[in-house]
C-alpha cells in the first residue's frame, strides 16, 4: 500500500515533495510571458488589486518589507520607492526564472542600493525572526505546498506589530459571478495561454489550483492559527479576489 | 471600503497629473522634498477620502492608506478648491479644517499654486520643436485671454451687484460701516472703564452726598 503523504496540484493528487518541483515547471515555462498574460488575463485589473495591497500596507521611510513570491517584481517596485534609501525591501521567490525576470526588470527601472533578492522557499525562510515590518504574498500562496508552515514561517520573521498581507483569488460571492467565472478560467484562460506562452497546461494549472485554494474565511482562520491577530479580508472584484490582513501581536 | 472602480478612477487621475508633472520641472523638484509625507483630504461634499502622498517627485493619490498621516484636511470641495487659490493666513470661516503639520499644507498649497506646465515641451514631443513653440505660444495667448476675461467678468459682476441693483454694499461704503464700528466699539470701551472708575471711586470714597 501507497501511504506517501499527497497534496493537491490543481485538480490531481501528487505527492508533498511533488509539488513544488511541479509548480516549478509551471512558473519557468510563463516567467518570460508571466506579465503580458497577467495583464490579458485580468483585464489590467491586477494592477488595481496590487495597488490597494500597496495602499493596506502603511509602509513608510525606513521600512523592512517582504515580498514573498515576488515574481516580477510589481509589488517590489513600489515598495522600494516607499521605503526610500534607508528602508530594505527583499523579493523573494522559490522560482529562479521568475526572480531574474524580476531582477532584471527592476535594474531597468533605476531600483537599486535599497533592494535584495533571495531566492527562498516561504515555508522555510531564511530571515532571522522579527525582521520585517511588512511581509506580502500576492498570487503566491496557493501554489506553496503547506499553507500554514509557511504563514507560520511568516508569522515568525515578521517583528511584534508588523503586518502580513495576502493577495490571492478567492471565491466569488455571487453565483451569476462565479459561473461566469469557472467558464472563463476553464475554457478562455488555457486558450490564452496556448496563444501566447503556447502552453495551455500550465493556464489550466493556474485555474485549477484558484479553485483548490481556500475560501475567504478558511484561509482568514488559517492565519488566526498561525497566530495573527486582528486578521480581516476584504473582497475585491466580487471576491475573485480576496485580500487577507494579519498582525503579529 | 473601496471599490475597484474608484482605484481605476484614481489610477487614471494619477497617471494623468504625472503625466503632467513631467513638463513642470520646479514642482518636481519640491515634490522630491515632500517625499514619503502623507495628506489627508476628507472631502465632506461630496464624500471623498483621499490620500496624497508626493513619492519620487510624483504624486500618488490613494483611497485608503492603512498608516500614519502627516496632515488631514476636512471641507467641501468648493472650500477646499478656494484654499488652493489663496495664501493661507488664518483657516477661521474657510470651511477647513487641518490637523497635523500645517507646515505640509503651506508648502503644497504652494505648490499647487505655481504649477505651470511647460506646454512647449509637452507638445515638442509630439510635434517637433517649430509647431511646438507656435501652438504652446497659441495656447498661452488663449488661457491669458481667459484669464483676463474671468477676472473682468468678475469685476463687472460686482459693480452691477453694487452700483446698478444696490444689493450690496459698495468698499468705500463698507468701510465707512467698518470705521462707525469701531468708533462705536472705542467709545463703548470707555463707557465701560469710565463706569468703572466710578465704581472705583464709591468703594473707595463712597457716592458723594452719602453719609459715610
Amino acid at each position: 500500500m501507497n501511504d506517501k503523504k499527497t497534496t493537491h496540484f490543481g485538480f490531481q493528487e501528487v505527492p508533498v515533495d511533488e509539488k513544488a518541483e511541479r509548480v516549478a515547471e509551471v512558473f519557468h515555462s510563463v516567467a518570460a510571458k508571466y506579465d503580458v498574460m497577467n495583464d490579458l488575463m485580468s483585464g489590467g485589473i491586477h494592477r488595481l488589486w496590487k495597488r490597494f495591497t500597496i495602499e493596506a500596507s502603511g509602509v513608510r521611510a525606513g521600512h523592512k518589507v517582504l515580498d514573498i513570491a515576488g515574481g516580477t517584481g510589481d509589488l517590489s517596485y513600489q515598495f522600494a520607492k516607499l521605503v526610500g534609501a534607508n528602508g530594505q525591501v527583499v523579493l523573494a521567490d522559490i522560482n529562479a526564472s521568475m526572480l531574474g525576470v524580476g531582477r532584471d526588470r527592476l535594474t531597468d527601472r533605476g531600483i537599486a542600493g535599497n533592494i535584495n533578492f533571495a531566492q527562498c522557499d516561504a515555508q522555510f525562510l531564511p530571515f532571522p525572526d522579527n525582521t520585517f515590518d511588512c511581509i506580502t504574498i500576492a498570487f503566491g500562496l496557493r501554489n506553496v505546498t503547506d499553507k500554514d508552515m509557511a504563514l507560520r514561517s511568516m508569522q515568525r520573521v515578521l517583528k511584534p506589530g508588523g503586518r502580513l498581507l495576502v493577495l490571492e483569488f478567492s471565491k466569488p460571492q455571487s453565483e451569476i459571478l462565479s459561473k461566469v467565472y469557472d467558464t472563463y478560467s476553464f475554457k478562455v484562460l488555457p486558450f490564452m495561454g496556448k496563444l501566447v506562452t503556447n502552453d495551455a497546461d500550465s493556464y489550466r494549472y493556474l485555474a485549477e489550483s484558484i479553485r483548490m485554494h481556500p475560501d475567504q474565511q478558511t484561509l482568514k482562520e488559517m492565519m488566526d492559527n498561525a497566530g495573527f491577530v486582528r486578521t480581516e479580508f476584504h473582497n475585491m472584484t466580487g471576491g475573485i479576489v480576496a485580500l487577507h490582513k494579519g498582525i503579529k501581536p | 471600503m473601496t471599490n475597484t472602480l474608484t482605484l481605476a478612477a484614481l489610477a487614471s487621475a494619477e497617471k494623468m497629473i504625472n503625466a503632467a508633472l513631467r513638463y513642470d520641472p520646479a514642482t518636481r523638484i519640491g515634490l522630491a522634498q515632500l517625499e514619503g509625507k502623507i495628506i489627508a483630504l476628507h472631502i465632506t461634499a461630496p464624500a471623498i477620502n483621499l490620500f496624497v502622498m508626493p513619492m519620487d517627485d510624483e504624486l500618488r493619490l490613494m483611497a485608503n492608506w492603512d498608516g500614519d498621516v502627516d496632515t488631514r484636511i476636512t471641507g467641501s470641495l468648493f472650500a477646499l478648491a478656494q484654499l488652493t487659490r489663496t495664501e493661507i493666513h488664518n483657516l477661521k470661516d474657510s470651511g477647513v479644517t487641518v490637523l497635523g503639520d500645517l507646515t505640509l499644507l503651506a508648502e503644497f498649497q504652494r505648490l499647487v499654486k505655481n504649477l505651470d506646465i511647460d506646454w512647449e515641451e509637452m507638445l515638442s514631443e509630439f510635434t517637433g520643436d517649430i509647431v511646438g513653440h507656435q501652438t504652446a505660444q497659441l495656447i498661452r495667448a488663449k488661457f491669458g485671454w481667459a484669464a483676463d476675461r474671468a477676472k473682468s467678468a468678475q469685476r463687472l459682476t460686482s459693480e452691477f451687484l453694487t452700483e446698478e441693483l444696490k444689493t450690496l454694499p459698495g468698499k468705500p461704503e463698507l468701510e465707512d460701516f467698518y470705521r462707525q464700528v469701531d468708533d462705536l466699539r472705542l467709545a463703548v470701551d470707555r463707557a465701560a472703564a469710565r463706569v468703572e472708575k466710578l465704581i472705583a471711586e464709591r468703594n473707595t470714597h463712597g457716592f458723594p452726598g452719602s453719609r459715610e
